[in-house]
């Protein structure tokens, strides 16, 4: 048998092809090789390097503020953030979902927190705070989902003494765009002061946010901390408000509305500084949620106005000693003069009636100021006329801002003829000089200016800077006027409330001398034989009281203003009375005719206060 | 021992030994420190079984062929309907501790078969016939893996049969029909079989920022362990890419990522020359057999290994679609580490017997 041995050639050949393909097929992988980990090394490199690497933000606790018996007025309290960060978040709509699944918020509102979030992708930003454990929990069970959470600890501010404090400290409030781009040590959704000594003293109290590096894993891990920088927290500052003043100030005015302002007239320290109605701090500790802040917005009563510096007013017979300060340094009258009151002068043709329907005979000015005689201060503003009406009150910082620390100040009016002219389109009228000599009509002035001028009459005639923090105030500026004509002011203020007739003589019996001077300023024409208490609400006149203690060396002025009160001596003098009382160790409670307060009530329009013809300006004292 | 070839030895060494390091790697990555020992006793026994086939008479094993095959199908066929369904599939049988992964030694049946068969036509070209029986021999099992389904595996079939094909001398027509059929099929398959996933995935290589958190993400995690491995790499159990798992599949499909990321450029280059070298062993081997048998057996393993190997690399590095093809020697898994040997000492054996008579 021939074998026949088979041919192997074919296939060894067709083998060789196979190896060649294959051995060209490894030189490409190599070369692959080469240019990822040789030429594209840095790129992948830095790549691997924002996989594993985060940078935690880590807050500056917020300075803590005490008042300046040492008493806390702010500080913080341990609290959880939700952080995002947007570069590892892959499918927003999905995140967006669960956020609002945990109940942060309303979809729409966590939408936009998203959308604000992914503006500055490289930088984690502030979802919510104040996590409650349910929350935490959630993220914590779905981190494998959503990696681009993460729960953080840090601080929230604490208000203890709540909304007694609340226009004081002021609100946080997310940094703004604005912010950001001017000062790189801010963060994206940063906390920073709106309002209120925050905004004031941001830069005392931020501190500067620090840094923590950590190491993840794929699930959202921290395995190790790379590198930490600590924040600095932010520097303390103390106060010059006493805190029990300012609680006290807050119970004297609960259900009320207005504001209570008490400054130190020797350097204008501020003591009290009150805005009713308030609102829970606790709300702007942190993120706001929109819908809150809208309901305060909406609220009629305004409890988001600082009504202390914000809110005008009418400052009824409170402009009495103002004006009968510089009507004595300018000789239009002295001490000695005295003016017959009847009940109604004539004054162009008009009648002005006093306030007492029968007169109050013959009134000098101390006894003026004593009784808040109409009459005596219409002959005033008769021989003295606008132009130094509007000089003595612009003298004792009426018009002008007072310069507290605080945003927002308003300035006030001290009506001119060029302002008449240039704002309401007619030239002043004569009769109107009148109404503005018994602070009605066109001139407007802030608690706050008020406290202001009346610590000028009473500390030898200086114009102090009110202040919040010890070495926030200017030195006093001298206003020149004579000591003798404000020696004979203050007895006039004094008599208001040790007098036989004083307006304020119920308060004669306080623990403590005080004195001061009453105020009601209109908001309506009175109607003829109604008593105030039958008024509804919003057509009774505000109320205004400003005191001071003691008399003879006053440590504190306070003003009171009771928006829609009625009743000066009824309503604003107890207030004051019952602040100064506390001021000087007595705690006293001085009823405040309750049954006569109607709730306050929402006032579509305000009516102006008459600025009109000057027959309606007939006030009470 | 003289007599087996030597030089793939001194291959596979480092390659079983970066095995070892690497899985020993990923346990600590993935906390499965069970892993890594267990991979271990796998490699010994694979060793075992490399030098038992070594010295096995590969014409006999061709003779029994059939038989092998035969029981590969019907264990296939059974696990269609015995096996628990794992992961999605039913391609895993649980014996104690262990899972066996039976499409895996289906394979090395399916390979003797066909170069058994192949060697049986002793032609310059294959007749239409014979093609037509080496495509169903290698069809059947490769259809059954699929329906298990494990398309990963499935997909290692082909290259038996490009192999056995292409060595029998297939006309250049044939191939031009087999391409069309081929893309047929494809189309179909992209239209009724592909699942949507799996759709996913060959867009994805298609257009890299498809998807980055989807389908495109494990590529991406690939490319930058790699890349991010230097020329030098990050040191062992070092690769932040693996031990802090952002890289996926890291004992498995992408175990090459990590010793590419951990080594750096010098040591994946150097574990390709291992794995070049092996295969240019392999086909040395093929071109000094004997005889038309031991030929096509040699060959059809070294294309087998070659493609797996490339294929997988090729996906590590961001050239080929994730396919689920694992890197033969060094990815987990105890019944692939096993046939891989037991088809290395198959080729051993084709060497140790070149010279024998016939």
């Amino acid at each position: 048998m021939i074998f026949v041995r088979d041919d192997l050639r074919p296939v060894r050949r067709r083998t060789v092809v196979f190896l060649a393909c294959f051995v060209l097929a490894f030189a490409v992988i190599a070369f692959r090789l080469f240019s990822l980990q040789v030429v594209q090394a840095p790129y992948w490199r830095s790549l691997a390097e924002n996989n594993r690497l985060r940078r935690l933000p880590l807050e500056a606790p917020r300075g803590l503020v005490t008042d300046c018996n040492g008493q806390v007025v702010m500080d913080n309290r341990p609290a959880f953030q939700l952080l995002l960060f947007p570069e590892e978040m892959k499918e927003p709509e999905r995140t967006i979902q669960f956020l609002t699944r945990l109940g942060l918020a309303e979809e729409g509102e966590v939408r936009a927190r998203v959308a604000r979030a992914q503006r500055t992708s490289h930088l984690p930003s502030v979802i919510a705070d104040n996590l409650s454990w349910a929350q935490m929990a959630a993220v914590a069970a779905h981190r494998a989902d959503f990696q681009e959470l993460a729960v953080h600890p840090a601080t929230r501010r604490a208000v203890p003494a709540g909304p007694a404090v609340a226009h004081l400290v002021g609100q946080l409030g997310e940094v703004s765009p604005a912010q950001l781009a001017a000062d790189s040590r801010l963060r994206p959704g940063q906390l920073v002061g709106k309002s209120g000594i925050e905004l004031s003293y941001q830069e005392v109290l931020g501190g500067v946010p620090g840094n923590l590096v950590v190491v993840v894993d794929a699930l959202g891990r921290q395995v190790s901390t790379l590198d930490e920088e600590p924040p600095k927290p932010g520097h303390p500052l103390t106060l010059t408000v006493d805190l029990e003043l300012q609680r006290e100030a807050a119970k004297a005015m609960a259900g009320l509305v207005g504001s209570v302002v008490g400054i130190d007239p020797r350097d204008g320290a501020v003591r009290v500084l009150l805005s009713e109605p308030s609102f829970d701090p606790d709300l702007f500790a942190g993120h706001l949620e929109p819908a809150r802040w809208a309901s305060l917005v909406a609220d009629p009563l305004k409890p988001l106005q600082n009504r202390a510096l914000q809110a005008l007013y009418p400052p009824g017979s409170t402009i009495k000693p103002i004006f009968a300060a510089g009507a004595l340094a300018d000789g239009v009258r002295t001490p000695a003069q005295s003016v017959y009151c009847t009940g109604t002068s004539t004054i162009y043709g008009h009648p002005y009636r006093c306030w007492l329907a029968g007169g109050h005979g013959h009134v000098s000015l101390e006894r003026g100021i004593e009784v808040s005689c109409d009459t005596f201060f219409y002959r005033l503003a008769f021989d003295a006329g606008l132009t130094r009406l509007a000089a003595w009150a612009r003298r004792l910082g009426l018009g002008e801002k007072t310069g507290i620390e605080l945003a927002g100040e308003m300035a006030g009016l001290v009506p001119s003829d060029e302002w008449s002219r240039r704002s309401r389109g007619h030239p002043w009228y004569a009769g109107e000089t009148i109404s503005v000599g018994i602070g009605q009509g066109p001139i407007l002035v802030t608690p706050l200016q008020l406290a202001v001028a009346y610590a000028a009459l009473v500390n030898g005639g200086f114009l102090v800077t009110p202040h919040l923090v010890p070495e926030g105030g200017k030195p006093p500026r001298p206003t020149g006027i004579d000591p003798a004509v404000l020696a004979t002011v203050r007895r006039g203020m004094e008599r208001v409330v040790a007098g036989e007739q004083g307006t304020a003589r119920r308060l004669a019996s306080l623990p403590v001398a005080i004195a001061g001077k009453t105020g009601t300023s209109q908001v309506m024409r009175k109607k003829e034989g109604v008593k105030w208490q039958e008024l509804p609400w919003e057509q009774r006149h505000h109320a205004l009281f400003v005191g001071y203690a003691p008399p003879a060396e006053p440590t504190l002025v306070v003003v009171a203003v009771v928006e829609h009160g009625g009743d000066a001596s009824s309503v604003a003098a107890p207030i004051v009375a019952r602040i100064l009382a506390k001021a000087f160790g007595h705690d006293v409670e001085i009823s405040t005719p309750q049954l006569l307060l109607a709730n306050p009530s929402y006032q579509p329009e305000p009516t102006p206060p008459s600025g009109g013809p000057a027959q309606l300006a007939e006030v009470r004292p | 021992m003289k007599r087996l070839d030597l030089a793939m030895f001194v291959a596979l060494l480092p390659i079983l030994v970066c095995s070892h390091l690497l899985q020993s790697s990923t346990a600590r990555a993935l906390a499965q420190p069970a892993y890594a020992s267990r991979q271990l006793l796998w490699l010994v026994l694979g060793a075992v079984l490399l030098l038992l086939f070594a010295f096995s008479d590969y014409r006999l094993l061709l003779r029994l062929a059939p038989l092998f095959y035969v029981a590969a199908l019907l264990a296939l066929a059974a696990m269609l309907f015995l096996a628990p369904l794992r992961a999605g599939t039913r391609s895993w049988l649980v014996l104690g501790p262990y899972t066996v992964q039976p499409s895996e030694f289906a394979r090395i049946a399916a390979i003797l078969a066909a170069a058994a068969l192949g060697a049986r036509h002793q032609k310059e070209l294959l007749a239409g016939r014979t093609a037509l029986q080496l495509t169903a021999v290698v069809a059947a099992p490769a259809l059954l893996v699929a329906l298990q389904p494990d398309l990963g595996v499935a997909l290692t079939f082909v290259p038996i049969l490009l192999a056995v094909l292409w060595l029998g001398g297939l006309p250049w027509r044939t191939w031009v029909v087999l391409a069309l059929s081929v893309l047929l099929l494809a189309a179909a398959a992209w239209l009724w079989y592909l699942k949507p996933y799996q759709r996913e995935r060959i867009l994805t290589f298609l257009e890299p920022d498809r998807a980055p958190a989807g389908a495109g993400y494990q590529q991406r995690q690939s490319r930058i362990a790699v890349g991010s491995g230097g020329l030098t790499g990050r040191g062992l159990r070092s690769g932040t890419q693996s031990q802090l798992r952002f890289l996926p599949a890291q004992d498995t499909d992408f175990i090459f990522a990590v010793w590419a990321e951990e080594t750096g450029f010098v040591g994946s280059v150097f574990l390709v020359l291992c794995y070049a070298t092996v295969a240019l062993r392999l086909f040395a081997i093929a071109l000094a057999a004997r005889d038309r048998g031991g030929t096509l057996l040699a060959a059809t393993v070294a294309v087998v290994f070659t493609t797996q190997t490339l294929v997988n690399m090729a996906m590590v590095v961001g050239l080929a679609p994730t396919t689920g093809i694992t890197l033969p020697l060094l990815s987990r898994g105890g019944s692939s580490l096993l046939a891989t040997c037991i088809s290395l000492g198959l080729a051993q054996s084709v060497w140790r017997l070149r010279f024998a008579n016939l």
